[in-house]
């Protein structure tokens, strides 16, 4: 039996199929990344992510034009983070609540609409939506093994894996980037250096709606072609989960999406076996508990070290005074 | 003008003000939608109160409003933004139900037990993100939305592995005997058994809307009058503050989670053994969310709470016959409830309004100055 499992995950098509499963978990993780470095946790990624699921079908099927979809869902996602970040930002709303309001409304206004567009409350699939082109990369699909895991994805696989390069390059190597981590770091000192803290996290939180839209959209035009209601199934909170496992780096958000897309694919292969599959798909969530043990253990190990380096350098400093 | 400037007076406002507002734009919403949208929005707004049946479903759901609202209210107040009610509510709903079907006691002692159970297991699922908080600083809302899932797992496995019997072509146990179920709220006296009768052939109000009213008089207590409610209150004022004054910060915190655990593992027996009589899938159905909305219409004031999960209880109910009746959806009432959600927390709603105001006043008497100058 254990053969039989083995045989199956190192398998080329296990590894292509948690590429597919980890897309829709990357590219939001980016998106909370973003916003929980510039200090403003973005709880609300799973409501954009449905709002543009809904509209890239709704769009792409009224206008015939994949890509016409693709912006429209960006647009609206980015919308949505936007209506959030007004209400936080410059209405004091809590960001914690009115994200879960976000959430609720898209939940609730994504199911209203649907019902109100093709009179179904289940799924769109009256609606002839379109879905975005699959790659084949040249040379490499021919590859054996290679072939079957790199080449014949969906685009939002290369881009989930594009952008969590660049990502990294804005957040650690760009003005920008430094800005919005000291604004998350310590506001009131960007503050005082002249940073505008509200104009940075605004950034930051629509930022986060372009990566937690193309999560939607990945979900509605390419893991399937439809929308279905409550369509994201908890993936923003799990990719909200996946920034901190991944200790709020960009590559470590990558790896732990990846790590919940394994362990997702894994209780499907395991399903047929009839191994209760819930005990596996409780892994990465146990695993994340740890992680933000770890985390904190880590980081008070550090406070705790810096202090003592401090002291001893104000000793060795007031010794040599003294002498 | 004088009582405008009363909090109090100017926070009940700006709940009514919000609320209303939602409910208009609600309005609008329907009449864009509906064919008959004045008989949609009668149905919504006065549904709950036409039937007996339904009037029924609207204390049933608010009882278990008022549990979940209690729980998250309690934990808020000291400013923890722990979202496990839902889970505390799954494993009190797993473990009462479990009690209610296995455990062979007559009725008189299972059901204490089931309700002791379910209480004892909602403490466990709260102090654990709570321990996570204080000693660790673990963030809170990513800790208890994982601890969530892996009840939902839990939930899972037992009803799908262990307590579905091998036979049943879909997930849910046997219903529950009569020694496993609530019963009814009306005492069984024989100048009452008209009345019980009634209530119990068209309603599931069980015993557990007196449980509730106590939970309510208990959860006030607790935070207004007991030692435990003045640190938990004083943290949440300003935590540093309340470290400094000798407050124990990590105790209270994790009793604050544990403490509301205790009430939404409750809510989750009020599932199992009052609604339901049985363990089914998704029996929460995101319920621990919306003692969220609950607790934030009653300021997270205890005292509020029962009002404002009738309050809730009663627009669930109202778009639930709104469905039924008519060519609107009842997911309307989420963009309702999320209208809510947002327009009360915007702190900043109500003084930027009055500032406009302000300015306009102050721009027109400068205006008719200047023209009677003329």
């Amino acid at each position: 039996m254990w053969e039989l499992v083995l045989k199956g995950i190192f398998s080329a098509l296990f590894v292509a199929s948690v590429l597919r499963i980890s897309t829709p978990l990357i590219l939001p993780a980016l998106g909370g990344l973003i916003s929980e470095l510039s200090g403003a946790t973005n709880i609300a990624l799973e409501g954009i992510m449905l709002v543009a699921a809904f509209t890239g079908v709704v769009i792409s099927a009224y206008t015939q034009n994949v890509w016409l979809g693709v912006i429209a869902g960006i647009l609206s996602g980015v919308l949505v983070a936007a209506f959030l970040a007004y209400f936080h930002l410059y209405l004091g709303a809590d960001l914690f609540l009115s994200g879960i309001a976000i959430n609720i409304m898209a939940t609730g206004g994504t199911i209203f609409l649907l019902y109100v567009l093709t009179g179904d409350k289940g799924s769109s699939s009256t609606l002839a939506s379109k879905a975005v082109p699959v790659v084949n990369i040249p040379v490499v699909k021919d590859i054996p093994v290679v072939g079957t895991i790199l080449s014949g994805h969906n685009i939002f696989t290369y881009l989930a894996f594009i952008l969590t390069w660049l990502v990294s390059v804005y957040l650690y190597r760009t003005p920008q980037g430094v800005h919005l981590r000291a604004v998350g770091e310590n506001p009131e000192a960007a503050a005082s250096l002249g940073l505008n803290v509200r104009r940075i996290r605004l950034g930051a939180l629509l930022l986060s709606g372009v990566l937690a839209s193309l999560g939607g959209l990945n979900l509605s035009m390419a893991y399937l072609t439809l929308f279905q209601r409550e369509m994201t199934a908890g993936r923003g909170f799990i990719a909200l989960a996946a920034v901190f496992l991944g200790g709020r780096t960009p590559w470590g958000t990558l790896i732990a999406a990846i790590l919940f897309g394994f362990f997702d694919a894994l209780s499907n292969q395991l399903g047929s076996l009839a191994i209760p599959s819930q005990w596996v798909q409780m892994i990465p969530y146990a695993a994340t508990v740890l992680a933000l043990v770890v985390y904190s253990v880590r980081q008070r190990a550090q406070a705790i070290e810096r202090a003592r380096r401090f002291q001893e350098k104000h000793l060795a400093e007031t010794h040599a005074a003294g002498d | 003008m004088n009582l405008l400037r009363k909090p109090a007076v100017r926070e009940f406002l700006r709940i009514i003000i919000a609320v209303s507002a939602a409910l208009l734009l609600g309005f609008f919403i329907t009449l864009l939608v509906s064919k008959q949208p004045l008989e949609a929005y009668r149905a919504f707004l006065l549904g709950p109160l036409s039937r007996f049946n339904r009037f029924g479903d609207w204390i049933e759901e608010s009882i278990t409003l008022t549990l979940v609202g209690l729980a998250v209210a309690l934990v808020f107040k000291s400013k923890q933004f722990s979202l496990g009610a839902e889970g505390q509510i799954l494993l009190g709903a797993l473990v009462s139900g479990s009690i209610a079907l296995f455990v062979p006691l007559p009725g008189y002692l299972r059901i204490p037990l089931a309700l002791l159970a379910a209480m004892g297991v909602g403490f466990v699922w709260g102090y654990l993100p709570g321990y996570l908080k204080a000693h660790l600083n673990a963030n809170e809302i990513v800790s208890t939305l994982m601890l969530n899932t892996i009840a939902l797992k839990l939930y899972d496995y037992f009803l799908i592995f262990h307590i579905k019997p091998p036979n049943a072509g879909y997930n849910a146990s046997e219903t529950f005997t009569k020694d496993g179920i609530l019963p009814s709220f009306v005492p069984p006296l024989p100048f009452l058994a008209d009345l019980r009768a009634r209530f119990m052939s068209q309603t599931n109000i069980t015993i557990m809307l007196y449980l509730a009213i106590l939970a309510f008089l208990v959860a006030y207590f607790l935070m207004y009058r007991t030692p435990f409610g003045y640190e938990l209150r004083m943290i949440g004022a300003n935590i540093k503050f309340a470290r400094y004054g000798g407050i124990n910060v990590k105790r209270t915190i994790i009793l604050a989670f544990a403490v509301s655990g205790v009430f939404a593992g409750l809510a989750g027996a009020h599932l199992a053994m009052g609604i339901h009589t049985k363990l089914i899938q998704n029996i929460s159905l995101g319920i621990g969310f919306e003692g969220i909305v609950v607790a934030l219409m009653a300021r997270n004031n205890p005292l509020f709470v029962p009002l404002s999960a009738l309050a809730y209880g009663y627009l669930r109910a109202g778009a639930d016959i709104m469905e039924r009746s008519s060519d609107v959806s009842r997911e309307m009432v989420l963009v309702i409830q999320a209208l809510i959600i947002l327009l009360v927390t915007a702190e900043q709603v109500l003084p930027v309004i009055q500032q406009r105001v302000a300015a306009r006043r102050e721009a027109q008497p400068a205006a008719s100055l200047a023209e009677g100058g003329q």
